[in-house]
This record gives structure tokens, C-alpha cells and sequence, in this order.
């Protein structure tokens, strides 16, 4: 499958990934309303880990064995055996956030749901890849056991 | 073509299930259950209760997904007696398979109280039945007491809160949810129930209770006397190992099953999930840990060793994320351990504890802390020693509490681009 891969010698910490995966998960769509008006605030999936001088994107690797899968207690949770996509299926999910207590890379969001990243499936090209501005995330072919 | 038997259809059935289809698209998997519904998610029946999810948003699959994995499951079936190859019912038919895998999973517990037992206002907490039982019982002018401040227990008070006038749960040990809270992070749970109309007695437990068909109230050891128009019984839960006994297989608590492929000691059976002793890796003993994500994983690794393939169980380890009215508790790993010392950082509204022994996390407890909990998950899992990292460990965790090497191996899996 494809995933989104970070390059962490060409992050600059501008966090636009975040901003734009915010948006894209928003209401609105729209940058200033989505951070501004909207209530609930939508929620950025993705991370900037560190500081200027060395950080790192982080948002869900979609595993090929996924913890959060496996732990998750009421099956809301789950890997699309087509896309190898994972993820939450918020009318089942009662926030529990076992899934968060086990991901391993820590991307999995608070909230009344679990919340994560589900790499923009409906519009085919994640956010934080498109927008951002030094080619730091790629969206690439990893293989793995979904193609 | 192989014939796999599973008896009980919950966490480490279905997902013995799941994982044998992968193995084999041929084989035959039939589940048996003695409830009269699909495979459901059992923690989910408090929020039934609470009305935050209805009848038909318990299930763990939505139907079509048996027939589509041709999983066959047998509702309202109760397995009377299995012997390596057969498999009896109650009601007598006698079915031959190659594997069977025990998955039976917790009974209730119940400790011996003076006429507690067969009125109608008693209620274990630990099915789908029972749940939907209580709901249609409580009435808002109802006193209701719980015995037991356990998981169970304390999601039974949380899920009845709304629904009746009081809720008074009775608790043996001296703080709530004593198998999984140091005693500070038990104290803000309990004055966090409180505030939320839980009331807790500590250090007390029922022994008689009034009333023939319906009891009316109940006597502490204490002497106290409370009114009572419902009974939860959530002292705790034990192994189901009648199967296992009646097969002749070892049970010292929980099933005995080789810690590598979870087979019992009856060749061709097979158990996981709550109704076996696991081994914990992080202590090495060999304990009951009645969790989902364990029954999920021993499932898992019952499923490839009856496929015959060669695949050793990881060892299991406790992790827990729970929320009662809104606090968010996740705990993982050891809650003691000799020779550990304790990293604390409390502040408004939230606490976190972690229990470090030689160099290593070893456990921890977060109350509305639990943001990326999962790295230190990781850590304990991993026994990462913790002389590697850069940081401190009480901030936020994250990955920047590795080297770039490791960092990046974890992110791209070894994909270069
Ligand atoms: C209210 C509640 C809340 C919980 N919350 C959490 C939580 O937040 N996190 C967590 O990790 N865990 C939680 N748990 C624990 C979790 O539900 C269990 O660890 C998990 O269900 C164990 O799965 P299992 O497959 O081993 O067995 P079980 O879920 O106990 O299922 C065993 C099944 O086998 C059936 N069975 C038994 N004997 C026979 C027989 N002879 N013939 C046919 N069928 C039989 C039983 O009827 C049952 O359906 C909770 C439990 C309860 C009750
Ligand atoms: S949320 Fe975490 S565990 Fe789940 S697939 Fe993503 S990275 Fe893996
Ligand atoms: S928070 Fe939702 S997705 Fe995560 S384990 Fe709980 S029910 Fe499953």
C-alpha cells in the first residue's frame, strides 16, 4: 500500500501539515473557519515532533499487524483488507482509547472518539503531503499485505 | 479439509476465528456460544446502559461477515464436555474436529452472603442478558448498591447513574479499583465518583440481605443497613475451566496452556483469553489476566499453532484504558514491584505515575494524562532501557525520545525515499 513517508532531514517544524490536515477534516474545508469558528475544533492528525533544529512529522504508519486493531474492544477499530487502510469507525466507537494506550508511534488523538489519521481516502491524496512546502512527506508505494 | 470447533464466540473466539481463515480459505470454523447473540463486545454493555449505544450497535462484525468468511456460529449452544478430536453439546450431539480451542472465557464470582441468590432484583454484570435484565428493572426511584469497585463494578455504577436515584457501591479493599490504582490515583477516582453521585464505602462488604422474592435492603459487616431495590454482584470474576476439568486437562486457576502455543495439556485442545493462567513478561509469573486485548493475541496464537504453523505467543502484559464520567484512566504493566521507584508529576486535574525498575519502565498510571500512552506501552513492552532515551519521561512521550537511528526506523520500517 501506499503510506506517507516523512523525511526528517527536510522538516523545517512549519507545521503546515498539521494545519492543512486540520482543514481537510474540518466542516468547513476552509482554512481560517476551520481553525477560528468551528466547534468542535476540528482535530490535526498528524504531529510535529521536536523543535527547529530537528523535527519529524508523525502521523499512523497503517501497520500490517496493527496494535490499535487488535486491542480495540468493541471492533470499531479496523484495517480495510483492500486498501490496508486503518480506521475508526466513529458510530461504533465509545472513546475507550485502548487503540491510543497501544500505538506505538503515539498518534492516535483524544477526544469523544478515537481519532486518527485515515491518509484523506476520500479525496486520494493525503493533505499533508500535498501542501507541504519542503518535500518532507512523500506519499510512496512501501509494499506491505495490502497493495 | 480441517474441522476447527471454538467454544465461546467473544474476544479470543472471533479472533481465533479471523485469523484461522486467513490461514486456511478451506477449512471449517464453527463457533459455539451458549448466549443467543453474535459475537459482541462485552465492555461495550455499560454504554448500553447509559443508553450511549443501542441493541444492534454492540457487535463486534455485522452479520454478513460470517457468511462471508464462512464462519459457522452456533447461538444458544452450550458445549457439554470436548476430548481431543470430539466435541459433545448439551443437548447431545457428539461432532468431530481436528483443533478445538477453549475460549470460555470469566464467570462471576460470587461470595457466600446470608439469602443473596435467587430473588429477582439480583444481577451479575457481565453479559449482554444481564445488562438488557437490569435496564429494563431500574426505575428512577430505585436505590441501587453494587458490591464491588472494580472495573465491573464501577462501569455497572456508571452505566445505572442515570438511570436510578442512588448508587451506593461496596467495596472489600481500602480504595477502588484496588488491583489497578496506587492509592493517591484511587483517592481522585473515588472523590471523582463521588462528585459524579457514586457514592463508595471502603473497607466493608454485604453479608445478609432482606426480602424473599425481592430483596429490600442490605446489611454490611459494618452493621450499616442500606435500602436496596437492586443488587449488582461485581465482587470479581474467575476462570471458566469446567470444560478444561471435565477433559481431564490441567487447571491451577486458570487453564494451564504451553505459554509458546496455547495448547492445554489434552493434545488437539487448545485455550485463550480469560479462562487461562497467562504469562506475564514482565514479572514472570503466571497470572489471570481477564483483558480484551490478551483474549485478542492468545487467540491469534492458538489459531496459527492449531493450522500447524510455527508462531510463539509474544507473552502478555496488562494494559487498560477506561473513562468513568469523563476521567480518563490508562494504566499498563506492573502497578508494584520490588526494588522500583516511582516517577510522579501531578497537576490540576491530572496525574501520572511511572514505576521504573533497573533502568526499565516497568508500569504505569495516568489519570487524564493518557496523551500517546502508547509509547510508553512500547517501552515496557520492549524493555527499552531507558538510558537510551533523551528527554525527560514524565513530559509528553513521543518519538523524539529516541535516537534519529531508531526514530526513523519506526516511522518508515526501513523504506528509504
Ligand atoms: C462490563 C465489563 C467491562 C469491561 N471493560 C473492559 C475494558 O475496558 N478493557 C478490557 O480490556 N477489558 C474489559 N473487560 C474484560 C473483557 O471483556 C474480557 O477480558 C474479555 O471479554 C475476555 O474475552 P474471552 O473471549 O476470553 O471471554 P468472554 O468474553 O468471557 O467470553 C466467553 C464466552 O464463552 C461462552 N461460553 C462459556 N462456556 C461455554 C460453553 N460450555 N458452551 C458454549 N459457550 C460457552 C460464554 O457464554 C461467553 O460468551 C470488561 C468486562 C466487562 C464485563
Ligand atoms: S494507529 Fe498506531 S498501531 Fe494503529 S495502524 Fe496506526 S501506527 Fe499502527
Ligand atoms: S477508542 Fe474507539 S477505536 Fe479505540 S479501542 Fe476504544 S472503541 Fe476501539
Amino acid at each position: 500500500m501506499k503510506k506517507v513517508i516523512a523525511r526528517e532531514a527536510l522538516c523545517l517544524d512549519c507545521k503546515l501539515c498539521e494545519v492543512f490536515c486540520r482543514t481537510a477534516h474540518s466542516k468547513s474545508k476552509d482554512v481560517v473557519r476551520a481553525h477560528l469558528y468551528e466547534d468542535p475544533a476540528p482535530v490535526a492528525r498528524i504531529t510535529v515532533e521536536g523543535d527547529i533544529l530537528d523535527s519529524v512529522a508523525v502521523n499512523c504508519r497503517h501497520c500490517d499487524d496493527p496494535a490499535c486493531v487488535n486491542a480495540c474492544i468493541t471492533g470499531a477499530m479496523h484495517k480495510d483488507p483492500e486498501t490496508g487502510i486503518v480506521s475508526c469507525d466513529e458510530s461504533r466507537c465509545i472513546g475507550c482509547m485502548t487503540c491510543l494506550a497501544v500505538c506505538p508511534v503515539g498518534c492516535i488523538k483524544p477526544g469523544r472518539t478515537a481519532v486518527k489519521c485515515d491518509l484523506c481516502q476520500e479525496t486520494g491524496e493525503p493533505a499533508c503531503v500535498k501542501n507541504c512546502p519542503n518535500r518532507a512527506l512523500v506519499y510512496v508505494e512501501v509494499g506491505g499485505d495490502a497493495q | 479439509m480441517k474441522q476447527y470447533a471454538i467454544v465461546g464466540a467473544s474476544a479470543a473466539g472471533l479472533s481465533c476465528a479471523k485469523t484461522l481463515r486467513t490461514l486456511d480459505p478451506d477449512c471449517e470454523i464453527t463457533l459455539f456460544t451458549d448466549e443467543p447473540f453474535l459475537p459482541y463486545s462485552r465492555p461495550i454493555i455499560s454504554y448500553y446502559l447509559k443508553d450511549k449505544v443501542q441493541a444492534d450497535q454492540i457487535y463486534l462484525q455485522p452479520s454478513d461477515f460470517y457468511t462471508k468468511h464462512r464462519i459457522r456460529v452456533r447461538t444458544n449452544t452450550r458445549v457439554a464436555a470436548v476430548q481431543t478430536g470430539t466435541l459433545t453439546t448439551e443437548g447431545g450431539e457428539t461432532l468431530k474436529f481436528d483443533k478445538i480451542l477453549l475460549a470460555t472465557g470469566s464467570v462471576p464470582f460470587v461470595p457466600p452472603m446470608e439469602n443473596v441468590g435467587a430473588q429477582e432484583n439480583v444481577f451479575t454484570f457481565l453479559t449482554m442478558r444481564e445488562a438488557e435484565r437490569l435496564k429494563a428493572y431500574a426505575k428512577p426511584n430505585m436505590h441501587a448498591v453494587i458490591i464491588g469497585a472494580g472495573l465491573i463494578g464501577l462501569k455497572a455504577a456508571e452505566g445505572l447513574r442515570p438511570l436510578v436515584e442512588s448508587v451506593t457501591v461496596v467495596e472489600l479493599a481500602d480504595k477502588v479499583l484496588p488491583s489497578i490504582l496506587d492509592d493517591e490515583a484511587a483517592k481522585t477516582v473515588r472523590a471523582h465518583l463521588d462528585a459524579n453521585g457514586v457514592e463508595t464505602l471502603l473497607g466493608d462488604t454485604v453479608v445478609r440481605a432482606e426480602g424473599e422474592k425481592t430483596i429490600t435492603a442490605v446489611t454490611l459487616k459494618s452493621g450499616k443497613t442500606l435500602p436496596c431495590d437492586l443488587l449488582v454482584l461485581a465482587v470479581g470474576v474467575r476462570p471458566n475451566t469446567v470444560l478444561a476439568e471435565r477433559a481431564g486437562a490441567e487447571v491451577n486457576r486458570g487453564i494451564t496452556v504451553n505459554r509458546d502455543t496455547m495448547e492445554t495439556t489434552v493434545p488437539g485442545v487448545f485455550a485463550a483469553g480469560d479462562c487461562v493462567r497467562s504469562y506475564d513478561i514482565l514479572d514472570g509469573q503466571e497470572k489471570i489476566i481477564a483483558l480484551w486485548p490478551n483474549a485478542v493475541r492468545e487467540g491469534m496464537t492458538a489459531a496459527y499453532n492449531m493450522a500447524g504453523q510455527e508462531h510463539k505467543d509474544t507473552g502478555s502484559f496488562a494494559v487498560n484504558a477506561i473513562d468513568f464520567f469523563g476521567l480518563r484512566i490508562c494504566t499498563c504493566g506492573l502497578i508494584r514491584a520490588e526494588g522500583a521507584t516511582v516517577l510522579t508529576r501531578e497537576g490540576e486535574g491530572f496525574c501520572k505515575r511511572l514505576l521504573v525498575k533497573d533502568n526499565r519502565l516497568v508500569g504505569f498510571v495516568l489519570l487524564n494524562a493518557s496523551e500517546r500512552a502508547g509509547i510508553y506501552t512500547a517501552l515496557i513492552q520492549n524493555k527499552v532501557d531507558l538510558n537510551t532515551l533523551s528527554g525527560d519521561l514524565l513530559d509528553e512521550p513521543g518519538l523524539m525520545l529516541f535516537s534519529r537511528e531508531v526514530r526513523t526506523e519506526k516511522l518508515t520500517g526501513g523504506v528509504r525515499v
